[in-house]
């Protein structure tokens, strides 16, 4: 089996598990207490509910869900609507669900990404020390710091965190992703635009401002920082000690021997021969693991207010809001899916023997 | 040839020759010492503490003190470190007011009684009671009281005569406390003349409780009628059952006898439990009416001037003789549950939380949670994983496909909000939260197992049995099963550390057990309902419930390590 046929096989499949887990999105939210009623209350609540209106508003939700319809009809809707990216209204914040949605998500992703990056970094490098060092003092305090890091609960780092950075030293905010002054779009402005219309030409012109821009980055790190700080602590554990492992698997190898015997340098036999055969598993494991990394940004998101969509779905689940909460984990399983997809992948180009597995 | 051994003592030794490998692995006995210390801690939870695994008073399930108390010990911390000198405790300035005695009378009495003007003497009644409706405390149920007696034969008049029945007491702590409880409970009684069936008594009693520092002023902390804001009150018949008001004075009198026998045989004029500490009757209401306080003054800095300092509490009862010189006349007063008592700001080792439970129980009962929660998670878990592993490894086909497929499907879903939409649906009783992480736990081992059978069904002593005409359970719980015990002992070792978070972290996002009070839940109160202030006051509430959900996991991977260090001799070898 090529390349491309692999690639095809694993997409097709993964789109089946998509319909699968719509399904099951499907059954779930049937099983939610509570019912539709709530997406009819007036989404303004100075409007009056009159019987028209009322009237109207279940033509709505009939058109867009099929309610009142047989379950296969509202199944059928339900996929269509989800598929093409429409979860209703969120009766708490009065508006489209996409349209927080959409806002919010940059935010996980730079939480996610940003600590995952720098977990994974550290978590190899520290991995690859300590098994330079291997039964010394480095390998096992860093292996025992690991496991205890790792077992914390998330939210309790979170809370120690604000104990010490924010209450006590007041180093650090406590809420939000950037300064409260900036809501509104007040915060600075890093580039301006002006046009001129000078005596013959028109010219526009484009610069940037480097004390604002540096600001703006400043202002966003700033609330970045606790959060990331904690997903990191919390993730560069367990990449830490499977980098260990993994390497622990490979020196123990007859090239690894064998470029030992050539007279390379450790550096280099650990490096060039051992790290590039461990990095496999360690780089499909780092995309295979999002489901897990999700879960601790989400309680992350929780203790620092921060707006992401861990923090939406928290919110999302105490209002009982559930267009917002069937759209969000549609989004977080997508998201985990592709994840899934991309380790596949890179598993196919980086091991060709997976292709014909 | 030796005869096969007994399998019990074969089993038996063959258990004590692997604990003994295991205690050469050093972090399995560390790890091993700390659940064992836990499992210590969970069963003799009741003798660690006197209150309910919510921290409450087991009998009357009410508060065991004021909210956010800090631990009793920062007092002695230096003040940079959040210590501060000036935390008080509970205090309970009465030792036995179900029997009040006098000192006078019993060597261990603790009432004085002085008199002014003539014809009053007290005694100990000790039959006299009062049924208390609200049973706060057992000692207020105990049989006995004072009886104060005013006598005068006829011809005379004494006018006013007045009695005195008060305690000295030592207040110990270097700061004020943060509220004060009171209770007295009268039965008048004497000759009598009648206005129509009315009867009245021929020497009407005024009553006033007062609380002071010795040698200077002593407050009245009832009846609350000194102020014009309390007099505009309608309902303070209700408020003093029994008395007669005079609403133009302002004067409280008894005047009317009772039977302490009847249901409402007894006055009380303050049995605020603490629970109604907003309410109307509650005791420092009064005490702020009584001493003519504005609704924003504390009656607690007035009268708490000096601590620590020597304090008086007692009743005064004036007799009015000015009616009836014509006949003997004779009013008793039976004074019953007299006493009074301080909250601190600190309490118990750890302080107590929003609602004033002892938090040191809430964490010794909660071991109790964590521990059941996460042994049992783990053995659902690694079993179910087994028997699904094994069967699909072993029959294959059907069975291994759709686990397969089932493991793809779960691996694509994210667990913690699917755990949360899964407790929302369900609802959060503890079992609940178990069942659902049974069910979302076991796919991960299963997988494991089945890959471990697939390779070892085709090793040759599964061939060797098969040819033997050993049937497939057989082959299974004899021959492979024995093979992957390593696998489940690690795993049942391993899977309770995340059992255990998961709980927490469920119970910190609010789905947590109502009835139950696990560590998570505690770190809920504080983050949710304590809050960031909270947390700086008594930073113990948030550290020690997480420290010991760390160490009990921390503990479960340890000895899961060890095992597997002494299981897999191939992993020995590697270091």
């Amino acid at each position: 089996m090529g390349l491309r046929a692999f690639i095809a096989k694993r997409l097709v499949y993964s789109f089946a598990l998509v319909v699968v887990i719509l399904c099951f999105n499907f059954i779930i939210f049937m099983l939610m207490p509570g019912d539709p009623s709530a997406f009819l209350m007036p989404v303004d609540p100075s409007e009056a509910m009159t019987p028209e209106l009322m009237r109207e508003r279940e033509q709505l939700l009939a058109d867009l869900w099929g309610y009142g319809q047989p379950y296969h009809i509202q199944l059928v809707k339900y996929l269509k609507n989800l598929l093409s990216w429409q979860f209703g209204k969120s009766f708490f914040y009065k508006t489209e669900v996409t349209n927080v949605m959409n806002w919010r998500i940059p935010y996980t992703v730079f939480l996610i990404g940003g600590a995952t990056v720098i977990a994974l970094v550290i978590g190899v490098v520290l991995g690859i020390m300590a098994i330079q060092r291997r039964g010394g003092l480095f390998d096992s305090g860093s292996v025992a710091t690991s496991l205890i890091l790792n077992s914390l609960p998330t939210f309790w780092i979170g809370l120690l965190f604000l104990l010490i950075f924010y209450v006590t030293l007041g180093w650090f905010p406590n809420a939000g992703a950037f300064p409260r002054e900036w809501a509104g779009g007040k915060g600075p402005v890093p580039f301006t635009t002006s046009i001129n219309f000078s005596s013959n030409a028109l010219v526009g012109v484009f610069s940037i401002d480097a004390e604002q821009a540096l600001k703006l980055i400043g202002g966003f790190t700033h609330h970045a920082f606790l959060p990331m700080l904690t997903l990191i602590l919390f993730n560069f554990g367990g990449w830490l000690i499977f980098t260990r492992a993994t390497m622990l698997v490979t020196i123990s190898e007859d090239y690894v021997i064998t470029a030992r015997a050539k007279g390379l340098k450790e550096r280099a036999v650990l490096f060039k021969h051992a790290l590039k055969n461990a990095s496999l598993p360690i780089v499909t494991s780092a995309a295979l693991s999002f489901s897990y990394v999700l879960g601790g940004a989400m309680i992350t998101e929780a203790v620092y207010t921060y707006p992401g969509l861990g923090r939406f779905i928290f919110d999302a689940i105490a209002y009982q809001d559930y267009s917002v909460l069937m759209g969000v984990f549609y989004v977080l399983s997508i998201c985990v899916i592709v994840a899934n997809i991309i380790a596949d992948l890179l598993y196919g180009i980086l091991d060709p023997r997976i292709r014909y597995g | 040839m030796k005869t096969r051994e007994n399998p019990l003592v074969f089993r038996a030794k063959r258990f004590i020759g692997f604990l003994r490998i295991l205690m050469r692995v050093k972090k399995g006995i560390l790890g091993l010492l700390i659940i064992i210390g836990f499992g210590v801690v969970a069963f003799i939870a009741p003798v660690l503490t006197p209150y309910s695994p919510l921290g409450e008073d087991i009998e009357t399930r009410q508060p065991v003190a004021q909210q956010f108390c800090v631990p009793v010990w920062f007092k002695i911390l230096p003040f940079q470190l959040i210590g501060n000198r000036k935390f008080s405790e509970n205090f309970k300035a009465v030792d036995d007011p179900g029997f009040p005695k006098l000192t006078n009378d019993t060597a261990n009495g603790e009432w004085l009684f002085i008199t002014e003007g003539s014809g009053v003497s007290a005694h100990l009644e000790p039959n006299v009671d009062y049924p208390n409706p609200v049973p706060i405390k057992d000692y207020l149920r105990k049989n006995g009281s004072i009886a104060i007696t005013f006598t005068r034969e006829e011809g005379i008049l004494y006018t006013e005569s007045k009695a005195y029945l008060f305690k000295k007491f030592d207040y110990p702590f270097d700061g004020p406390p943060v509220a004060f409880q009171g209770n007295v409970e009268l039965l008048p009684n004497g000759t009598t003349y009648s206005i129509g069936t009315a009867k009245y008594l021929d020497v009407p009693i005024k009553v006033r409780v007062f609380l002071g520092l010795d040698g200077s002023k002593n407050w009245t902390l009832w009846p609350p009628l000194a102020s014009r804001e309390s007099m505009e009150i309608g309902s303070l018949n209700a408020l003093i059952p029994g008395f007669t008001v005079n609403y133009t004075t302002g004067e409280v009198m008894i005047r009317q006898p009772m039977n302490g026998r009847t249901e409402n045989g007894y006055w009380i004029i303050s049995r605020a439990s603490r629970e109604t500490a907003n309410s109307y009757i509650d005791e420092e209401e009064l005490a702020r009416l009584a001493m003519g306080l504005r609704i924003d003054q504390s009656p607690i800095p007035l009268i708490f001037t000096k601590t620590p300092g020597k304090y008086v509490y007692g009743i005064e009862l004036t007799f009015i003789d000015t009616y009836h010189p014509e006949k003997t006349v004779e009013s008793t007063v039976y004074i019953d549950d007299l006493y009074v008592a301080t909250y601190g700001n600190s309490f118990g080792l750890m302080g107590t939380d929003h609602q004033g439970a002892d938090l040191f129980a809430q964490l010794v009962y909660g071991t109790r949670i964590s521990l059941y929660l996460g042994i049992a998670v783990a053995i659902m878990t690694v079993v179910l994983g087994l028997s699904v592993g094994l069967a699909a490894g072993y029959f294959g086909r059907f069975v291994d496909e759709f686990l397969m497929r089932f493991n793809d499907f779960m691996l694509c879903l994210p667990t913690l909000p699917l755990l949360i939409v899964f407790a929302a649906v369900l609802g959060t009783t503890l079992e609940n939260l178990m069942i659902i992480m049974i069910l979302l736990g076991w796919n991960g081992f299963a997988r494991v197992i089945r890959s471990q059978t697939l390779s070892l069904k085709e090793r040759p002593f599964v061939e060797a049995a098969k040819a033997a005409g050993a049937g497939s359970s057989h082959i299974v719980v004899r021959h492979i099963l024995p093979n992957v015990m390593a696998l489940v002992y690690v795993s049942l070792a391993t899977s309770v550390p995340g059992a255990v978070t998961a709980e927490a972290a469920l119970s910190w996002l609010g789905f947590f057990d109502p009835g139950r009070m696990s560590w998570g839940r505690m770190l809920y109160n504080i983050s949710h309902l304590g809050g960031t202030a909270q947390v700086a006051v008594n930073p113990v509430w948030v550290l020690v419930p997480g420290l010991s959900i760390s160490l009990l996991a921390v503990a479960f991977i340890l000895v899961g390590y060890a095992l597997d260090d002494v299981l897999n001799p191939k992993l020995r070898m590697r270091k």
